[in-house]
């Protein structure tokens, strides 16, 4: 195994996002509205903390440069073989990249669509994607399910679910 | 203590068939809501108020309280069977109720949690009886100091739930930190992180939050082992005999649930502070406590254990400042104090001399509600169990669902859909690179606690931080936190030496 495919050098690659990730928290914190009488600016509190984080993901980087330049022994967890993220090389991380798109999606059709359908649609697809093939049983379960559930939450916990394209079927349950 | 009266309010709610109906029908309904990821006992109370109108005050007290209590427990399921803590208070529960039930061990871990939530929800409800205005007299000398290091305590558990990498664990719980500061400053209203983008003024809601890093992270991971072939279709083949933990299993956990039923009582008994927080603390000090603290996390009964009595300890710790001074421990107790005022009762100091029969009563139906919830559970262990058996390819999408829409319906807002989201991802990426999630969680329902009181302390002092080495309890919580950050530490090293040797062990053979 290379030593770029080690679990230390992800963790390295990890550290290095995370001080970016933190010199750039830190910078938005100094744009802060500033209070002359307080005693505690509103930037302190999520200064100390990047500041924490700061300091850790240091030791992280550190630890994990020394691992990486010095080389580990191999009782050392470290060096096993880190998860991959690369949707290229690895069909399932491909396929949960894909999920992530889908929950975007639903995100953004779910007022537009309504709860019922875009539930439905996005399981449909997912149980395919992971090897259904029992379509009977997957419309089924796709549409049941989350009709259920809008049911229980619209007639028994009064949550108004948007509908979308399905607001005459609240409208029959209105009437009943 | 008036014991004949005691005793006599005792016998009239347990021999009252309304109580015992509207206690029960409470319990079903609170284990059913607690189990929906996104419903939480809160939203059950809050949400049955009005049904309990029509009743006399004790069995509308009942059913409120068996809710209360059901739902505590009724987290735990999901939390066990699907890795979705159904209540923030269960999300520790899934530390080790979900290794369980991948092992197999679904029905175990769910008899222990509804065993462990009774035992202590009772040792709640008995403190409550005999100890109550003791406890919230000594919970009333809590100001900021103590509010804040009772915070930094909560905090100091983090060490000891990171896992192998403590530093990965601490970057976690500052992240989470961070999270909580998004939004509008609690003192001066400053935007933080807002970026113009008006719905994160209110900052990130926790239960959306919640979802989406155990759940949806879940669901994720969960469709990658099945293209990648390593996910296996599990099977219940666990024959549940007893719907209750055998004396084997309560031999070994008992310490366990009688430390997290105090702790959860102690924890609930301090108002703004609840089951969310008394989970982790009790998980973090049964670990520290335990011969074997590298077992911990892998599915062992203890850990649910240590979980489910805090959880519903804190109904009863809960309960004693809101009888004793009026002033409610929790959101529960605070939508049960309009319950009390509606029937025309005011709680606090006087209601001890002037409603004493009352007071009794209310102790009696916490205590009926902790059978209820018992009794109810164990009707539906076995149902429950049978979940892990419904195949993988359609449980996950209907995880996804089930789970986006609780997000959906805690603020009815599409924003909270897409923080769930969101965090689904971040747990995703956490999860692959071994950053723990559980110190993001638990950061995030202290952090605002953390800033509120240490802000108001500093202002109170004007600017002198030191005042607080003048509060002994404040310094005690502050001692007992720094104990517990090395004695994790230091058993952390313990169980990565442990782990090295085994591994070198295992080499050699």
């Amino acid at each position: 195994m290379k030593k770029t495919q080690s679990k230390a050098f992800a963790n390295l690659i990890c550290s290095l996002f995370l001080l970016a990730f933190e010199i750039w928290t830190y910078i938005e914190t100094t744009g802060f509205r500033i209070h002359k009488r307080a005693h505690v600016q509103p930037a302190t509190f999520p200064q100390i903390m990047i500041t924490g984080m700061f300091i850790f993901t240091v030791i992280l980087f550190v630890q994990s440069l020394l691992k990486v330049i010095r080389g580990m022994n191999e009782f050392d967890p470290d060096n096993e073989m880190s998860a991959s993220i690369n949707p290229f090389k690895n069909r399932g991380v491909a396929a949960a990249f894909f999920v992530i798109v889908l929950c975007v999606l639903y995100t953004y059709l779910f007022d537009r669509l309504g709860y019922v359908l875009v539930s439905a649609c996005i399981s449909i697809i997912i149980m395919w994607l992971i090897g259904k093939r029992n379509f009977v049983m997957m419309i089924l379960v796709s549409f049941l399910v989350p009709l259920i559930m809008w049911f229980i939450f619209y007639k028994l916990l009064t949550v108004n679910i948007p509908m979308g394209i399905l607001q005459p079927l609240r409208d029959i349950v209105d009437k009943f | 203590m008036n014991w004949g009266l005691l005793f006599e309010s005792y016998v009239n709610v347990f021999t009252s068939a309304q109580v015992i109906g509207m206690t029960l029908l409470g319990a079903l309904g609170g284990i059913l809501l607690g189990a929906v990821p996104g419903m939480t006992a809160t939203m059950g109370v809050a949400l049955l108020i009005p049904f309990s109108f029509g009743m006399d005050l004790i069995p509308s007290i009942g059913l409120l309280l068996g809710i209360y209590c059901g739902g505590m427990y009724g987290g735990s399921i999901s939390a066990i069977l699907i890795h979705a803590p159904g209540t923030p208070s269960a999300a520790a529960t899934l530390l080790d109720g979900y290794p369980m039930c991948q092992k197999g061990q679904a029905g175990k871990a769910l008899s222990i949690a509804m065993f462990s939530s009774f035992c202590g929800g009772v040792l709640g409800a008995l403190i409550m009886t005999f100890l109550s205005p003791l406890v919230a007299q000594m919970a009333m000398k809590f100001t900021s100091a103590e509010m804040l290091m009772l915070a930094f305590f909560g905090l100091s558990v983090i060490v000891s739930i990171s896992g192998k990498s403590i530093a990965k664990g601490l970057i976690s719980a500052f992240f989470g930190l961070l999270l909580a500061t998004v939004g509008q400053d609690p003192t001066y209203g400053a935007k933080r992180f807002v970026f113009g983008f008006r719905p994160l003024l209110s900052g990130f809601s926790f239960i959306p939050t919640l979802i989406g890093l155990f759940a949806i992270a879940e669901v994720i991971a969960g469709v990658e082992r099945i293209i990648s072939g390593e996910e296996k279709q599990q099977k219940s083949e666990e024959k549940i005999t007893n719907v209750l933990p055998d004396f084997t299993t309560i031999k070994r956990i008992w310490l366990n649930i009688i430390s997290g039923g105090l702790i959860g009582t102690f924890i609930g008994a301090i108002p703004g502070a609840g089951g969310d927080i008394a989970v982790f603390v009790s998980y973090g000090f049964n670990k520290s406590a335990s011969k074997h603290p590298e077992l911990w996390g892998t599915g062992i009964p203890n850990g649910v254990a240590a979980t489910e009595s805090a959880n519903n300890g804190c109904s009863g710790g809960a309960m004693i400042p809101l009888l004793s001074l009026g002033v409610p421990g929790d959101a529960v107790t605070a939508v049960l104090l309009g319950a009390f005022i509606m029937k025309g009762i005011q709680p606090g100091p006087m209601m001890y001399v002037n409603e004493l029969p009352t007071v009794y009563r209310v102790f009696a139906a916490l205590m009926l509600a902790n059978l209820a919830m018992l009794i109810v559970g164990c009707a539906g262990v076995r149902f429950f169990a049978k979940i892990v058996s419904v195949e993988k390819k359609m449980l996950y999408p209907i995880i996804l669902v089930v789970s986006l829409l609780g997000a959906f319906s805690i603020n009815k807002s599409i924003f909270d859909v897409g923080v769930c989201v969101l965090f689904g991802v971040i747990g995703y990426l956490m999860n692959k690179f071994e950053f723990p999630l559980s110190p993001i969680l638990l950061a995030l329902i202290l952090g605002p606690m953390c800033e509120q009181n240490f802000v108001r302390f500093v202002d109170v002092n004007n600017g002198n931080f030191w005042e607080i080495l003048n509060r002994p309890i404040a310094v005690g919580f502050f001692l007992v936190s720094v104990a517990t950050i090395l004695f994790s530490i230091y058993n952390q090293r313990k169980i990565n030496m442990r782990e090295a040797k085994n591994r070198k062990k295992a080499e050699n053979a």
